[in-house]
């Protein structure tokens, strides 16, 4: 009995998800548990396996296409099976078959014309849902047409869906005259280069190709991933629409650094956890936050939301780009409580397995740049919050006791808030109330 | 109020582009010292063409025999051929002059001096009258190259020694014709004197005539010419102009050769002087006006094209420099390329090459296929020329398989090597030239068999 594999659902909020590579080509055996494809959102990434034993019969969609959720992207079953009903772009699912002498021999070369007709109609077809990710999508027709032609197809503007080039596009691109010479072409199109055509219509010849490799040998050309381009399409939105401005301050970090020198050392007797300086800070902003509720809200043109619960993101580098996992209700865990879960979420997030869900509903961030060294930024508030704390490096300082000049280490902290939701002032106190709760933590760890 | 353009110079260069800024819509004066059309229209490609032609008939006439064809008493009479030549040379001028006119261009007769640089632009004095341009197009071409050798000035004075401009006006035909250099100019009126009747000696530096075009042709060309009575010195240095001959230097003894006239054809230099392109600081190399692919000098808004830039001397560059500047001035994406420009030597045989030779591929290094194949490969060669030795060379980049050089020598060369120009232009490939259908019988069906053998 064929088994279709359908695109599963990450998160509730997430209508489709992109194929980004496939790891078993049709006809291919494939066992319980084997890696099929990759997929992603635009958060995160995701491995599918295969959860029944057989021969991959059929692949509806190739990488790069964004698949809508729950829609059939594979069929595996036994050989010769009849597979037309799980095909998602036809509706003989639900017609029932016109000749049933057909059926009888089903491994006829009509039907697996039908078949393959089908699948070359998907990957063709501009109607085929396809997605932008780093590699250049284009319909097998359309690169035929391109090299016939000489033209270089990754120039073409592609009108397809999701930035799919067809055919088109290419004929488009003829006709604007991007072209490479016959001589040039096989190098040119080969090559990761892009060279400017300074032939006859620009046409690229050979000397460009020598000309290009000069010129870009210290330049690579990255499609820009999906999370990129998210990241890029956020950050530009916040900067561009709201009223930032950061306030730096700093605290006497002696209390935090003795406290987790001391629970490092009960570590085995106590059961908690490593606790890092980081989620110590988590902990005292999420306590502080509290009684800040400008700082822990969603700003809107005509209302602000005031929450709460505060849900703390937590700004992670992961080799996909940024990411922000929620800490739901930071404020009511204890410190070991955070500390594990914030862990989990990171861990995630480097992983690429975290779930969308987890990636929004944050009510206020917090990014840290100490381990770089970075003494003081600003930075970018991810909307609709209203505030961001930014984390600086341990830095020694002085200053006058009794006196006497004693040196101290010191955390810088950077508070970008929206000016649209707060003033400087309640923003400044807030830093303020933060810097001292982090220089007495023991004590708010008993609130 | 000013122009958008003024041409100072009004040959190949400067009256095409003159042309085409006028039609474009730019506001364009031409000035020029002394003949629309240049060198080239005036005294040289296109007179030298009319005289050649006259020339060749003159040679069906007397050696048709094989053919079939006996002509007794064929009589070559210079005046009339020279009265043709002018007519030809008057009836392309004002060609020219029209479809400047036509093109909205304003020409002016005399001589441009570049006065300097002010707010409203270049200022440029004919006479009294000074001119105010947006830009500027240099096109003042080139010139012979009068060596400083002994007895030449004088001889210059006299009227014995003479360039291209003097010996396409001669009234007489001389007894004997010395030649000195045997590049293109020298061997187009070594075959038209030595068909009319002079006995003609070239005297060249080098091993080797025709200048930079393929060995192999310019050796099969030499003996051609030999075998009609034309003498070559190779190797030879002129030291000497004397009043009835030149004296040179071969293998170390000094030989002299009798001469009636002197034609001076050791190469032409860019003009340069004399028009102040020193006062607003335009940038020369090794004597030619330095440009980049747009054709701009150093200095922006000033354009140079044609031989003053020293690149490639022939008309059909220049038209084509032309056209790339006044693309640049008006902001159409355009620029020159080299690779692929055609050099005819119209002797008879024909020379015509495009692309690399043999040598300048090994010179830069590039590793290719040869095909080397007789003319007779091509019926119609064969119908036409009796003991033709003319052959077709077909080089093809090792890896690459393109089309980067053809040269041949032979009937209808110079018409046919425009087919091989594209093929190196647009960089086609062997397989996509097997795909062309060539008109049979022709002879440029030899290219096509060129390309079978690689």
């Amino acid at each position: 009995m064929a088994t279709p594999v359908i695109m599963p659902r990450q998160g509730q909020s997430v209508e489709s998800c992109i194929i980004t590579k496939w790891f078993k080509a049709k006809g291919d055996k494939v066992a319980v548990g084997d890696l099929l494809f990759n997929y992603e959102t635009d958060k995160a990434a995701f491995d599918e396996e295969s959860k029944v034993e057989g021969t991959v019969l059929a692949i509806y969609y190739v990488e790069g296409d964004d698949v809508p959720c729950l829609t059939n992207v594979c069929v595996i079953g036994n050989e010769g099976e009849n597979i037309d009903e799980f095909n998602p772009s036809s509706d003989s699912a639900q017609a029932p078959t016109p000749e049933p002498s057909a059926q009888a021999h089903s491994a006829s070369p009509q039907s697996a014309d039908a078949t393959a007709a089908s699948a070359e109609t998907l990957t063709s077809s501009p109607t085929s849902a396809q997605a932008t990710s780093g590699e250049l999508k284009i319909s097998p027709r359309a690169k035929n047409l391109a090299q016939k032609h000489g033209v270089d197809y990754r120039k073409a503007a592609p009108s397809g869906p999701n930035g799919r080039i067809i055919e088109q596009d290419i004929r488009k691109l003829i006709d604007s005259g991007i072209l490479v010479t016959s001589a040039a072409s096989d190098e040119y199109l080969s090559s990761q280069k892009s060279a400017e055509g300074t032939g006859l219509g620009g046409r690229v010849r050979t000397s460009d190709l020598a000309e290009a490799s000069v010129m870009t040998a210290e330049v690579e050309e990255v499609k820009l991933s999906n999370i990129r381009k998210v990241i890029a399409k956020a950050m530009h939105n916040s900067l561009s629409t709201m009223a930032q401005l950061t306030l730096n301050s700093s605290f006497d970090a002696t209390d935090v650094l003795s406290y987790r020198e001391k629970i490092k050392v009960g570590m085995d007797k106590t059961g908690v956890g490593n606790i890092t300086i980081n989620d110590m800070i988590l902990y005292a902003v999420a306590k502080t936050l509290e009684s800040h509720r400008d700082l822990n809200a969603h700003y809107f043109d005509d209302k602000m939301l005031l929450f709460k619960s505060v849900n703390l993101g937590i700004a992670v580098d992961t080799p996909r780009g940024l990411m922000v996992p929620t800490l739901f209700g930071s404020n009511s865990k204890t410190l070991n409580q955070l500390s594990t879960d914030a862990k989990a979420l990171i861990e995630a997030c480097q992983k690429g397995t975290i779930s969308p869900d987890s990636l929004k509903g944050g009510t206020f961030t917090v990014t840290n740049l100490g381990a770089l060294g970075i003494e003081s930024f600003t930075p970018v508030i991810n909307p609709p919050q209203t505030g961001i704390l930014g984390v600086n490096t341990i830095e020694i300082k002085a200053k006058e006791v009794d006196g006497k000049i004693i040196h101290y280490k010191s955390i810088g902290l950077s508070l970008t808030f929206d000016h649209r939701a707060l003033d400087g002032a309640p923003a400044a106190k807030f830093l303020k109330e933060l810097a001292t709760n982090l220089e007495n933590f023991s004590a708010i760890l008993a609130k | 109020m000013g122009y958008d353009l003024i041409v100072i110079g009004g040959g190949p260069g400067g009256y095409l582009a003159a042309e085409r800024a006028g039609h474009a819509g730019l506001k364009t004066l031409l000035i020029e010292k002394r003949f629309i059309g240049g060198v080239c229209l005036n005294e040289g490609c296109i007179p030298s063409k009319a005289l050649l032609y006259s020339a060749k008939i003159f040679d069906y006439a007397r050696f048709s025999e094989k053919y079939g064809v006996t002509t007794e008493g064929a009589k070559f009479d210079h005046s009339v051929a020279l009265e043709r030549k002018n007519k030809v040379v008057k009836s392309l001028v004002s060609g020219v002059k029209g479809a400047l006119k036509g093109s909205k261009v304003t020409v002016i007769d005399g001589e441009a001096k570049i006065l300097g640089r002010g707010a409203e632009g270049f200022q440029v004095a004919v006479g009294d009258d000074v001119h105010v341009s947006e830009r500027l197009l240099i096109a003042t071409g080139s010139e012979s190259i009068v060596p400083p050798i002994k007895g030449v000035p004088e001889g210059v004075k006299k009227g014995f020694v003479l360039t291209n401009r003097e010996i396409l006006d001669i009234e007489k035909v001389p007894e004997k014709l010395v030649i000195v250099g045997g590049g293109v100019i020298g061997l187009e009126m070594a075959s038209y004197f030595n068909s009319v009747g002079s006995k003609v000696t070239i005297i060249e530096m080098l091993g080797n005539i025709a200048g930079a075009t393929d060995k192999d042709i310019a050796q099969i060309l030499m003996k051609s010419y030999q075998k009609k009575g034309i003498e070559f010195k190779l190797n030879s240095k002129v030291t000497q102009v004397k009043a009835k001959s030149v004296v040179y230097e071969a293998e170390g003894k000094s030989l002299e050769a009798p001469a009636d006239k002197v034609l001076l054809s050791i190469g032409r230099r860019p003009v340069t002087q004399g028009f102040g392109l020193e006062n607003i600081g335009v940038e020369l190399e090794k004597s030619a006006i330095k440009t980049d692919r747009f054709g701009r000098t150093n200095i922006a808004g000033v354009y140079a094209a044609g031989d003053v830039n020293g690149v490639y001397m022939f008309a059909h560059t220049a038209y084509r420099e032309a056209e790339v500047c006044v693309n640049h001035m008006i902001g159409k994406k355009d620029q020159m390329r080299y690779d692929a420009i055609p050099a005819v030597i119209y002797t008879n045989p024909e020379v015509a090459g495009v692309g690399e030779t043999e040598e300048t591929a090994k010179a830069k290094g590039i590793e290719f296929d040869c095909a080397t194949l007789t003319m007779k490969y091509s019926g119609r060669y064969v119908a036409e020329n009796e003991d033709g030795e003319g052959i077709c060379k077909v080089l093809v980049h090792k890896t690459r398989r393109n089309v980067i050089g053809v040269h041949l020598i032979g009937s209808y060369a110079s018409e046919m090597i425009l087919s091989a120009g594209m093929m190196i232009e647009l960089e086609m490939k062997v397989e996509d030239i097997k795909e062309f259908v060539f008109p049979h019988p022709t002879v440029c069906e030899v290219i096509r068999e060129g390309i079978f053998q690689l």
